[in-house]
């Protein structure tokens, strides 16, 4: 008893300080670090960026529609045989400014200034001028944490807009994702628009995601092909978050 | 105020505990901003790491271990996504890949703990008086030499898993190491000198009562 009660004194304070501090800690982590996101939010409330920066997505504007217009004439030419065509895109779009970057170089994240008081939930898919961001994977009241397609975690069905062939895009990290193609000999070049599969579970069908860069058809087990992102992740400002309920 | 401050044990350490939160909050507020000066090839500083780093520099290995493992778990809730399904399944009619439909990352993905932890004991370890000077420059170089540590680290970790592909991991990480690195060890006195200064004071103040 005596030695217990001396340990006391001597460790318990510290004792009690480190668990306190790791309670804490452990809090903000089963919480996702919503207090510090919501804390965040109020500090660049006031830094704020005014409205939307039009002109300098006016090249990933026209490419994104043009990406559409490809994937629209495909889509009316088999619009009776492809019967389980999902709607591209469903309710109310909501707008929200990009307010944050990841908080680590190995993940491609970013910080949503619109939360749940907005409408967003977790699943909803995120897009830009230009095409396909990503999907958000976190809401708190006011802001929201979107995993981008560029992060090598991020696996979003593809298919090639002109034709049907569908494989899947793996991010790397930088502005140029990999495309792996099911079929063994898919019939793709450069130039091809990639946009959303109507197979892919998380993400809604024919959203543009980017133009095909190089061909290897070599590459084994799956040909492989290099995609270039329409959407420009180094300079979002804006985008767009689209209700998506996953169809898992 | 700073009478009080200099009389008053209990309202020091109170004032310590809010600089110490108050520091770490700010190091948080920082992490996700893109301030003028602070990228280099879209790479930012690893904050928390230069925070870990300036905590364990003049502490011991355990104190270390324990603001690594606080650090390490609030980040890595940042960055979390806690029962998101992660991998789009794509069902193609007639593909038998090995692609699950969805994939738990949960316990499989690389946790920030271990890095800031080892981080913090590697800190504390190093007999800075027998070896470096205690200033500006020795920080810089201790920021730097953790940061390449940390990135390392999580580079490992990715290996283990099998989730990325290999070797972009490794170009990646050259990339990512060196110039978060460099930026860490530029920015570390930001954070070191009134930290250092504060807690010089802490020190000087308790041993002369």
């Amino acid at each position: 008893m005596f030695t217990v009660r001396r340990w006391w004194d001597r460790y318990g304070p510290r004792f009690f300080v480190t668990g306190l501090v790791l309670a804490a800690a452990l809090f903000l982590r089963q919480t996702q670090g919503a207090f510090v996101s919501e804390l965040y939010y109020r500090m660049v409330q006031s830094f704020q960026p005014g409205p939307t920066p039009q002109e300098r997505w006016a090249d990933a504007r026209v490419s994104e529609l043009e990406t559409k217009l490809v994937n629209i004439e495909q889509q009316n030419q088999k619009l009776q045989e492809l019967l389980d065509y999902t709607e591209t895109y469903q309710g109310e779009l909501i707008a929200a400014p990009v307010i944050g970057r990841s908080v680590d170089h190995w993940w491609k994240q970013v910080t949503l200034g619109r939360g749940s008081t907005s409408g967003i939930k977790t699943g909803y898919v995120v897009s830009s001028p230009g095409g396909l961001v990503g999907r958000v994977i976190k809401v708190t009241p006011n802001t929201s944490r979107v995993l981008l397609a560029s992060d090598p975690t991020s696996k979003v069905g593809g298919k090639i807009a002109r034709n049907n062939f569908m494989g899947y895009i793996r991010g790397e990290g930088s502005d140029t994702a990999v495309m792996e193609f099911f079929d063994k000999v898919p019939d793709v070049k450069p130039g091809d628009k990639i946009v959303t599969s109507p197979v892919s579970y998380l993400f809604p069908a024919g959203i543009p995601i980017g133009t095909v860069e190089t061909v290897d058809l070599e590459k084994s087990p799956a040909p492989e092909v290099v995609v270039k992102f329409t959407a420009p992740f180094d300079y979002l400002e804006w985008v767009v978050v689209h209700p998506f309920e996953s169809r898992l | 105020m700073l009478r009080f401050l200099d009389f008053s044990p209990r309202f020091r350490s109170f004032c310590n505990w809010l600089i110490v939160v108050g520091s770490i909050l700010l190091c948080l507020m920082i992490l996700p901003t893109r301030l003028p000066g602070t990228e280099l090839l879209g790479i930012r500083p690893n904050w928390l790491l230069i925070w870990v780093v300036v905590w364990s520099v003049k502490r011991n290995a355990y104190q270390g271990a324990i603001a690594g493992i606080a650090l390490g778990l609030i980040q890595d809730g940042l960055t979390a996504f806690d029962g998101v399904p992660m991998v789009d399944g794509i069902m193609p009619p007639n593909f038998e890949g090995s692609e699950g439909s969805t994939t738990d990352l949960l316990l499989s993905y690389p946790s920030h703990v271990i890095t800031l932890m080892l981080v913090g004991i590697l800190t504390a370890k190093i007999q800075k008086q027998r070896y470096i000077q205690e200033d500006f420059i020795s920080i810089a170089l201790i920021v730097f030499g953790m940061a390449v540590v940390a990135e390392t680290i999580t580079a490992i970790q990715y290996s283990i898993q099998g989730l990325r592909n290999i070797t972009l991991v490794w170009t990646e990480h050259q990339r990512i190491a060196l110039s978060s690195a460099i930026l860490s060890s530029l920015w570390a006195p930001v954070l070191y000198y009134p930290l250092n200064r504060w807690w010089e004071y802490m020190s000087d103040r308790d041993q002369s009562l």
